[in-house]
């Protein structure tokens, strides 16, 4: 075994310089061709190991989307679709829901949600990220534990801070009444104006860590000579950031927002537990009104429609963002 | 020597108090469950309440009025399920993508930003039309598979971006020494790239164990539902008990944060390398 032990060593080492972003070869322009394969591989064999993701894909993403689209376009569509079969094609779903004022309200609130939650997650991961890439003691302790609420379930984040946020029993209103920031108390899942920001500030807790994980894995791989090349040259800790901090993390940085951005816009466990839409819809966001749409009112075909429409949404997101995400994704 | 010490002492300083303030709805919600109620719920809650009140009747409490025994169970066994079936696809795909230029590669590179924007309240649609025509309603199958389809995805390019990091050279070596291509992968490399197998492991047990729409749609007998669907469904009760709902939040808690503290390095590297796409 002494060997795989060595080569265990070795692929350790090829692992550390391969997570450098500056350095990791853009697939496209690999210089030497891989269709060849080791020796003994064959194409064939290539496309045999992929067969079970191909056959889960095709039922578990392709099928389902495929329904989606024809629950969509199909008018006055119920839930027992697939034993009826019957298809009213028509854009009677997509009409409905376009006129809905309810639906451009949630696109707004989806809007706020994931533009409020989105940006202080990003500042916080970078800052944490700048403050963990440094010396101290007990680090991998601290790193595991400024890490966790990312792997909280949604609903125990959600529970947790419903309990924090309680109107009359919440620490936090008690302590903010001790330190006589309030003097009454507030209404944090029922005030329909701080509504949207009790339900951000989980959507926040639980997306930092993800943030400063990725950037945190980002500065390890800046070089350290940069740094002295730059303090010889007599740089401030601003132009230190500036000129080789931020051009070390920013392709890792930008792609992660991408993502990210996408990923908290389909968010829902954390609004569905918290308030499920209310009061009065201050918190309804698209992911909360499909369901809603499907399985209180069972407009099937609405709930298709309202879909498609977020699915859009995040299209533009990724066609405005094309750029970062060919150089950086692919 | 004096300026190096202050220059650390600072950092320290604040990642400490950050590292608290982070914890603190953990520590509140921990609180919650072990004191009795009449100290938490008032006006006023100390921020550290007496030890000597300390006791685990809310833990007593929850396991002997609720199904939670049953809602573990269920979520274990959806979980594991979920992590078998999207590892066996993810490790044969996941080595096939990093060992040849296929036109898969840039198919599975599309798959999984289109997973990233998939709303799952959309796709959980389809999926409770398709597993109601199969009568697979309640069926704990149905929740693997659901949760594989958001795993598959992930794991798949976690685990390439692992493979791309061992050597070709040698199962190479294994195959001049007479092993077939499958038995190199199984003896060679999979041994190799266990932190990485670990790491989709541990980032499929977390989705599975987390996901509260697939179960909440998927099964209506309460004696079905998972852990997050049990808990989900206490807030909707008319009067909420505090102490027992996060007794039962922090039962479910413990093995996600064993998991985690545990193989955390392992996701460091493997997540960096990984799922960030």
């Amino acid at each position: 075994m002494t060997t795989a032990q060595y080569a265990g060593k070795a692929t350790g080492q090829a692992r550390g310089s391969k997570s450098d972003p500056g350095t990791r070869p853009v697939r496209r322009r690999r210089p030497v061709r891989r269709s060849h394969g080791p020796v003994g591989h064959s194409r064939g064999l290539a496309y045999l190991l992929l067969l079970p993701a191909f056959l889960s894909v095709i039922f578990l993403l392709a099928y389902p989307l495929y329904l989606v689209f024809t629950l969509a376009l199909n008018e006055r569509v119920g839930i027992n679709f697939l034993q009826t079969r019957e298809m009213n094609f028509g854009f009677a779903n997509f009409e409905m829901v376009l006129t809905d004022n309810r639906t451009w309200h949630a696109v707004w609130n989806t809007v706020v949600y994931t533009a409020g939650s989105i940006i202080p997650a990003f500042l916080i991961g970078l800052a944490l990220a700048l403050l963990l890439n440094r010396q101290f003691p007990a680090r991998r302790w601290i790193r595991s534990l400024i890490f966790l609420p990312w792997a909280v379930p949604g609903v125990i984040v959600s529970i947790t801070f419903l309990w924090m946020l309680n109107t009359s029993f919440g620490v936090v209103n008690a302590q903010l009444r001790n330190l006589g920031i309030i003097s009454g108390e507030i209404g944090w899942y029922t005030d329909p104006d701080v509504a949207m920001f009790s339900v951000i500030l989980p959507t926040i807790w639980k997306g930092f860590p993800f943030f400063a994980l990725t950037m945190l894995a980002a500065l390890q791989a800046i070089p350290a000579t940069l740094y002295e090349a730059a303090r010889l040259d007599g740089a401030t800790k601003f132009q230190l950031f500036r000129f080789v901090t931020w051009p070390g993390i920013r392709g890792p940085a930008v792609l992660v927002l991408i993502l990210q951005t996408l990923w908290v816009m389909r968010e829902f466990d954390i609004p569905f537990a918290t308030t499920g839409g209310g009061p009065a819809g201050a918190t309804e966001t698209l992911g909360l009104l499909i369901y809603d749409e499907a399985f209180s009112y069972f407009r099937v075909g609405n709930a298709a429609a309202l879909g498609v429409l977020l699915l859009l949404m995040a299209l533009a997101i990724i066609v405005f963002a094309r750029g970062p995400l060919r150089k950086e994704y692919f | 020597m004096k300026r190096a010490a202050r220059g650390q002492v600072m950092p320290f300083f604040s990642i400490v108090m950050i590292t608290i303030i982070v914890l603190f709805p953990i520590y509140w919600a921990i609180v919650t469950s072990l004191v009795p109620t009449h100290i938490v719920l008032s006006r006023n809650p100390p921020l550290v309440p007496p030890l000597s009140a300390m006791s685990f009747q809310a833990y007593v409490d929850v396991f002997t009025r609720e199904a939670i025994f049953h809602w573990l169970l269920n979520s274990a066994l959806v979980t594991s399920g979920a992590i078998v079936i999207s590892l066996a696809i993810s490790v044969l795909a996941g080595y096939s993508l990093s060992r040849f230029n296929t036109v898969a590669q840039l198919a599975a590179g599309y798959t999984m930003l289109l997973t990233k924007m998939l709303p799952v309240s959309l796709i959980v649609i389809p999926f409770f039309v398709m597993f109601t025509t199969f009568h697979m309603i309640n069926n704990p199958i149905a929740l693997m598979l659901a949760n594989s389809s958001v795993g598959v995805p992930f794991a798949t390019w976690m685990l390439k971006s692992f493979f791309d990091s061992i050597p070709r050279e040698l199962e190479q070596a294994a195959m001049v020494d007479g092993c077939t291509p499958l038995g190199a992968l199984w003896y060679v490399i999979l041994p190799l790239a266990r932190p990485g197998i670990s790491a989709a492991a541990i980032y499929l047990a977390i989705i599975s164990w987390s996901d509260l729409i697939f179960a909440r749609t998927l099964t209506q007998d309460p004696d079905r539902w998972t852990m997050p669907v049990g808990i989900q469904n206490f807030i909707g009760e008319y009067e909420v008990e505090w102490a027992s709902l996060m007794a039962a939040g922090m039962i479910s808690l413990i093995p996600i944060i064993i998991l985690f503290i545990l193989l955390e390095p392992f996701l460091v590297s493997g997540l960096t390398q990984g799922s960030v796409r």
